[in-house]
């Protein structure tokens, strides 16, 4: 396996958060939102709600079990402009904004941990 | 950037498209198609399975990157029952309790001869005192809220001969 890259601390962007995590920023508002709340229609109606409520259970709960199993598996993260780069998965954050990783293969060397934001993938594969 | 109406369904529709065979355009060409297992309520992503006779890949899309879904066929029960377990994780073969018995002894002995503090208690070993040991008895099963002893407790069983060896993908560094 490739010696890992000493980490690279590339020149600060403007402050006081210049490299897209700030939560207050522009940028951070627009493109990722926290959650998504429930609908307008199950707000008038209970029953309704109750329904939604339950879907969204069962979706997440389905999604945390996909997230487990991608734990400490080599799994390939296809970003923009055809980039794809293969990493052992760490963790999401509850979001899913963030992935934490190890071993990050990347085109200047192996990245022993990193920080991938979700917004600049677009898919996750990995075989079961 | 455009956003398409997907994250914006809610979860009574997302969860219409499970179980389904989808084909998700993503990005900005890209186009794949899989067996859906579920969609995240808080991210809108899609979660595709593709099934091989090498066994099953798995597709993440973010939901951020979904431009369109649309729905190719149902699933029928046999790959419904497929897809329900896709990411269930698999169970460790039982022991009984005479080979529990025993491996509970081989991996006290273990640690005694490492000179680490170990008692019995009952069918728990117990290591000085803060880090406890449930059967079967592998590194995994071992429960502590001290992270250094954890660890060192931890790579002491996987290296004890006769335990399977490490996992080169999660142990690439062996040094104490």
């Amino acid at each position: 396996m490739a010696k890992p890259v000493s980490v690279l601390r590339l020149p600060k962007g403007p402050d006081p958060n210049s490299r897209g995590f700030d939560p207050k920023s522009p940028r951070f508002i627009a493109l990722c939102r926290t959650s998504i709340s429930s609908s307008v229609a199950s707000e008038a109606d209970p029953e309704l709600l109750q329904r939604e409520q339950h879907a969204r259970s069962v979706l997440r709960e389905n999604f945390l079990q996909c997230l487990v199993s991608m734990t400490n598996r080599k799994v390939q993260f296809h970003m923009h402009e055809k980039v794809k780069v293969e990493a052992t998965f760490g963790a999401s954050d509850i979001d899913v904004l963030n992935f934490q990783v190890s071993d990050l293969h990347t085109p200047i060397g192996v990245q022993k941990e990193a920080l991938i934001r979700s917004q600049d993938v677009i898919s996750v594969t990995f075989d079961v | 950037m455009m956003q398409c109406g997907w994250p914006l369904l809610g979860p009574l529709q997302w969860i219409r498209y499970t179980d389904k065979q989808v084909k998700v355009k993503a990005g900005k060409q890209e186009e794949h198609r899989g067996w859906m297992v579920t969609v995240d309520p808080v991210s809108a992503s899609v979660v595709l399975v593709d099934f091989s006779e090498a066994g099953a890949s798995v597709r993440v899309v973010m939901g951020h990157a979904v431009e369109e879904v649309e729905v190719l066929q149902d699933a029928d029960a046999e790959t419904v029952q497929r897809l329900r377990s896709a990411f269930v994780l698999p169970k460790r073969p039982g022991l009984g309790p005479q080979e529990l018995r025993t491996r509970k002894g081989d991996i006290r002995c273990w640690l005694e001869k490492n000179r680490v503090p170990v008692e019995e208690e009952v069918d728990k070993l117990k290591v000085a005192k803060v880090l406890t040991i449930t059967a079967p008895y592998g590194p995994e099963d071992c429960c502590s809220s001290n992270q250094i002893i954890l660890d060192r407790i931890q790579r002491l069983i996987r290296i004890k001969p006769g335990h399977p060896g490490p996992h080169p993908e999660t142990d690439p560094d062996e040094r104490f």
